[in-house]
């Protein structure tokens, strides 16, 4: 029952971790229809960003929001420089657009960083972990599940009061009637990016913690998995993108957990399969976007 | 301006006869990508070998060295492609990345040409076996580490044992070797667990090994870098207080900066600095030329490799011919290398070197020994 309820908390961060990083994707898709892979990138910088704090010698709690803004300031400036241009293009454009803008940055990491993992100094306090009765849990697992709850909670007074965010609200459910009742589109869509990349940069500094290390590829599994989450939830919906990460880090702890050791190899085609299988009764996912299918896709 | 030219043109010509005098070698190496921790530092050493060669006049006084590069990003299908180009360059000699995978997707190339390829660090002993005459390894094997490893473990008297591997890559695998050693000295397996390469949490098999009562003595695994900081973390954060064995692919800046945590691992690799060592003096010839100590063991693997081939050329009377090449390498005994003595003489072209155990302690690397292990504890190579 212990290691039932520990593998549960060891879930439950993975999958807020998840969450975040699908939500990310799902706060620019629901209102540009792009799915932007270069989300991963922002991690990297975020990550690059702890390390660069960390040999200068600078505090772990000031480095922290240091790197949240790295990510948001970069998302930002992806935006204008490289999805401003193919606002209005397809799908396809937009979605080969973040492939290049993925790969630019990766190749820049290499030449200007390095080609190997550098190593990200972390409190010693991360590594510890607390013991409630029989159960053994981590620092950062509790880190991580405080950060998603707290950025789930943000999200939401944020989406529901705060005027931008009911604006992006509205651009989600149809731009161009939004535009037309006076919303101003940059506004809108850099704020998106904003929020996608402190989501970027919480995520990051969660997923850093666990690694004590970055390196120029490291954003590529996190936006496959936030991909992947994201899908499983239902594209374009925020309620949709936490579930959804959530299940996902639920099926890959549980499956690591309970599964036979006879069977875990194949670990992650059953994970896979388990999320191909919701997909057949749900095609359009969990909690579909309610305007998926009308005006998108 | 004409004449200038002529004139150039015809030093150039009596000039020609001397710098025909040139061992091309083509190196097909990881620079960027999942290999890059190993290929990268190996390039250093590799370029600081050539340049010390070069200085003194190059192999045996007449041979200059001259490195041909690619990249292959790590990715086995631009492996094969690079050795091809550089076949077409007509280089004497081929280096292939540092994992058996990409090494072998090289293989049909480099044995249709019959150029010998010598790979920067893989250490799966299956390589030479399956890449037949033309494929030497640079590093000592997988089974030979896990031997080493297993024997001081048990010696130590650590009697219950649990790995984690991976399937991914070949050397991911050599805790398949250590549980062979170890039960064939007596210890006990509690189990095993299995990870993809890359895998961002571990906390699931670290809450299953902290589970276990009593706790294994020892976890052993050969995850490395970003794998390793993550699974070492998460055991500590788990409760796990068994001894950490891993082998030479966190012998890395990422496995001591990681603190307390990283206190007390032991891991197997190819060499140790050991006052008035080979390795001593290759170190600080490496910190003048880079202005900074190497970070890790593969710099110093990657002189040796330069060395082996220079070996190699003079043992073939200094020809600059493939197959002499491979010749002459296949019989060189006890090359002086940055990390020890090389022999591949009676091997299949996985070389006999030595294998250090280091504990990390202080953030640095202490000696624990340079033990050779029995030959008949060593496990035969194991094809997936």
């Amino acid at each position: 029952m212990d290691l039932f309820v520990q593998q549960t908390v060891n879930a439950l961060a993975l999958g807020g971790t998840y969450a975040l990083l699908a939500l990310g994707l799902a706060v620019v898709f629901s209102i540009m229809g792009l799915i932007n892979f270069a989300h991963g990138e922002l991690m990297t910088i975020s990550g690059y960003t702890l390390m660069y704090c960390g040999i200068a010698g600078v505090p772990f709690v000031i480095s922290v929001p240091l790197a949240i803004l790295a990510a948001m300031v970069a998302a930002v400036a992806m935006e204008r420089i490289a999805f401003r241009p193919v606002r209005g293009g397809s799908g396809a454009t937009m979605l080969i657009t973040s492939f290049a803008v993925a790969m630019i940055l990766q190749v820049l990491f290499q030449n200007l960083i390095s080609a190997r993992s550098q190593a990200v100094m972390l409190p010693p306090l991360l590594s510890e972990s607390l013991r409630i009765g029989n159960v053994i849990i981590g620092v950062n697992k509790i880190a991580a599940i405080v950060a998603t709850v707290l950025m789930l909670v943000f999200l939401d007074r944020f989406m529901n009061r705060q005027k931008t965010g009911i604006a992006m609200r509205a651009a989600a459910e149809d731009f161009a009637i939004a535009r037309l009742m006076g919303i101003r589109a940059n506004t809108v869509i850099a704020g998106a990016f904003a929020i996608s990349g402190l989501l970027a940069g919480v995520a990051a500094v969660l997923w850093v913690s666990q690694r004590a290390s970055v390196d120029p590829l490291m954003g590529f599994t996190p936006v496959l998995k936030a991909f992947i989450a994201a899908i499983l939830g239902g594209l374009g919906s925020l309620r949709g993108a936490v579930a959804g990460g959530f299940l996902l880090g639920f099926i890959e702890v549980y499956l690591a957990a309970f599964l036979p050791q006879e069977l875990q190899e194949f670990r992650d085609p059953i994970g896979l399969g388990i999320v191909v299988l919701i997909l057949l009764f749900r095609p359009n996912g969990m909690i579909p976007s309610r305007v998926l299918g009308s005006v998108k896709v | 301006m004409k004449k200038l030219i002529l004139t150039s043109a015809i030093v150039a010509a009596f000039a020609a006869p001397v710098a025909a005098e040139t061992l091309t070698i083509g190196t097909a190496t990881a620079q960027t990508g999942s290999l890059a921790y190993a290929d990268a530092p190996t390039m250093q050493g590799m370029k600081l070998a050539v340049d010390e060669i070069n200085e003194a006049g190059g192999i045996g006084g007449t041979i200059k060295i001259e490195l041909l590069e690619k990249d292959v990003r790590s990715d086995p299908a631009q492996t094969s492609i690079a050795a091809q180009e550089l076949v077409d360059a007509g280089v004497s000699v081929i280096v292939l990345p540092g994992d058996s995978d990409p090494s072998l997707a090289a293989i049909g190339v480099v044995s249709s040409a019959e150029i010998p390829a010598i790979s920067t660090v893989a250490s799966s002993p299956t390589l030479p076996e399956i890449g037949g005459d033309y494929m030497f390894s640079n590093f000592p094997g997988d089974n030979v580490q896990a031997a080493v490893s297993a024997k001081w473990a048990y010696d130590e008297g650590f009697r219950t044992a649990w790995i984690v591997y991976s399937l991914d890559t070949q050397y991911t695998t050599m805790p398949l070797y250590f549980r062979d050693v170890f039960e064939k000295l007596g210890g006990e397996m509690l189990g095993e667990s299995t990870n993809t390469i890359g895998q961002q949490d571990f906390s699931a098999i670290a809450t299953t090994i902290a589970a276990q009562d009593p706790q294994p003595d020892v976890v052993m695994t050969s995850a490395y870098e970003p794998d390793f900081p993550s699974l070492l973390r998460a055991l500590r954060a788990a409760g796990v207080t068994s001894q950490i064995i891993g082998s030479d692919g966190i012998d890395s800046p990422t496995t001591f900066s990681l603190g307390d945590v990283g206190e007390g691992v032991v891991f197997t690799t190819a060499g140790f600095a050991t006052e008035g060592s080979a390795l001593e003096s290759f170190d600080k010839a490496f910190e003048a030329k880079y202005g900074s100590a190497p970070e890790t063991i593969y710099s110093a693997v990657g002189y040796d490799l330069i060395k082996v081939i220079e070996a190699a050329v003079i043992a073939a009377d200094g020809s600059t011919d493939p197959k002499a090449i491979q010749q002459a390498m296949a019989n060189l005994e006890n090359v002086q290398g940055a990390t020890g003595l090389i022999t591949y003489k009676g091997t299949n072209g996985m070389p006999i070197r030595q294998v250090s155990l280091i504990r990390v302690k202080d953030g640095g690397r202490e000696l624990v020994g340079q033990p050779t292990p029995d030959a008949d504890l060593i496990p035969a190579p194991r094809m997936q």
